[in-house]
């Protein structure tokens, strides 16, 4: 399985939470009610993937480290 | 503490100018009780962020947990009807906490998140077209009437595979279901009336979709099927048919009037708009969320606090009711340099137009994409926007900020 850099816009990010919805042990919200991405090799790239994709306001970006392909957006 | 803040938040003033109203109360008393109303108003962009991240505090079972009169105060007589209703907005999943919540929005999530609604924009468009095409013509339009209603509207019935020519009908409803942010004594009737002729409507129809096939899929099949699934009830999927078929379009009205009317009252930013000389990213994306941060579409939202909260320095008690107004936080100079002053330049622009945290609005998306492709054509197509009214007037609303009609001449 490919290593995947995941990283949460700050500036972005409204708190909606949705990422830690589909992908609980990689999302979770700091003490700002903000996402980080704490753990990304937690769940399948699917599953964080379908977390990005589901942000609804983009804030989610997924590269994979190895090839430095952007997977999302 | 003393203030000179009134409690009437439906004078000619306060529904002219909200920005004056709720920045008054922002500068002196920032949560501030309305003892007329018995309601907490919370003006600040850090507290208005604060609440609505912490949800766990501020219920947004409104209609559930509030137990004093309604306010302003209604006609005696219509208690009955203002339990009615209350019962029947209860049933809407923005009405829940988690993680009653969660699951019920889940339903319709990925139908509204940003890749989905991307398919939507060239048919946006089309509709744009046909609609400005029909404008030229006359070389004026009522933007309210002519296409800030009629383009949501009929991308919102599209999706929910609703019948072309219901449109004007479900409009007519949906101006009823509006009263809800009103302050008439007798506004229970007109409301109660748009609630039970659309929940008429939209039965049958939901009924109609129980069994569509996947492939066939649209807003209210997806919606059916939260009740297969044993997350819905009937009752909930009538309910949130109709919320989404009203938050579907009302809102986006309001951004593309209000914003129309920021263009033409600051020529300067039309030229930006139609120069388009920004890095991204672009003068349209950057003018819908200036728009959405200097005449916001939503005034306010309501929450109750869920326990004892001490909050901005006051004291909350359990069920206490708050309103939090984004017209205020939207101008708030702590967090927007020279706040009051419409300019499409600022990035980021951290607006607070759909809410924060959880209840963040569902159609964002959807309401950002309609705006974006109607600013693009307006500023593409004319050089010259000017009202072709002595004056505007807005309708007496704390909920919307609606304009009741916006007559143009286009050049």
């Amino acid at each position: 399985m490919a290593k995947l850099r995941i990283t949460v816009d700050h500036n972005i990010c409204v708190g909606n939470a949705m990422c830690e919805t589909f992908a609980p042990k990689v999302f979770v919200l700091n003490e700002d009610r903000q996402s980080e991405a704490v753990a990304p090799e937690a769940d399948t790239e699917a599953n964080i993937l379908e977390a990005a994709e589901n942000c609804p306001v983009s804030a989610i970006t997924v590269v994979d480290e190895e090839t430095g392909e952007t997977l999302f957006p | 503490m003393v203030t000179s803040i009134k409690d009437d938040m439906f004078t000619g003033e306060a529904i002219a100018d909200p920005y004056s109203y709720y920045g008054k109360i922002r500068d002196e008393d920032p949560v501030y009780w309305n003892e007329l109303y018995e309601l907490w108003v919370v003006t600040k962009h850090h507290d208005l962020v604060w609440m609505t991240r912490h949800h766990e505090l501020f219920s947004s079972e409104f209609w559930q947990r509030d137990k004093r009169s309604p306010y302003p105060a209604i006609d005696e007589s219509d208690q009955g009807l203002y339990q009615y209703m209350k019962e029947f907005f209860m049933d809407w999943f923005i009405q829940h906490d988690r993680p009653v919540h969660t699951d019920q929005r889940m339903v319709v999530h990925k139908w509204f998140n940003p890749k989905s609604m991307e398919m939507w924009r060239p048919m946006v468009q089309q509709v744009i077209r046909d609609m400005l095409d029909e404008a030229d013509q006359n070389g004026k339009m009522d933007v309210m009437r002519d296409f800030a209603t009629p383009l949501p509207l009929f991308i919102i019935a599209q999706m929910m595979g609703m019948p072309f020519q219901d449109r004007k009908f479900i409009r007519s409803m949906a101006e009823k279901l509006l009263f809800i942010g009103r302050g008439e004594a007798d506004r229970m009737q007109p409301l109660v009336d748009g609630i039970d002729e659309l929940k008429d409507y939209l039965s049958p129809m939901v009924a109609m979709h129980m069994d569509l096939p996947t492939d066939e899929d649209n807003l209210l099949s997806v919606l059916a099927r939260g009740e297969k699934n044993g997350v819905l009830t009937r009752d909930e999927v009538v309910a949130d048919a109709i919320l989404l078929l009203l938050a579907g379009h009302e809102t986006t009205i309001n951004l593309i009037c209000n914003g129309t009317l920021a263009f033409i009252q600051h020529p300067e930013q039309w030229d930006l708009l139609k120069e388009d000389s920004f890095e991204s990213p672009n003068a349209v994306v950057r003018a819908t969320e200036e728009c959405l941060r200097y005449d916001p579409p939503v005034k306010s939202i309501q929450r109750v606090a869920s326990e004892d909260v001490e909050f901005g320095g006051k004291l909350m008690k359990e069920g206490d009711r708050i309103r939090w107004f984004i017209s205020s936080a939207n101008r708030d100079p702590e967090k927007h340099e020279n706040p009051d002053v419409f300019d499409i330049s600022r990035w980021p622009n951290t607006h607070v137009g759909f809410g924060s945290g959880i209840h963040h609005c569902l159609g964002a998306t959807l309401a950002r994409l309609e705006a974006q492709e109607a600013f693009k054509a307006l500023s593409e197509r004319y050089d010259k926007i000017e009202l072709d009214a002595e004056d505007f007037e807005y309708q007496p609303s704390i909920t919307f900020r609606s304009l009741k009609t916006l007559p143009v001449s286009l050049s």
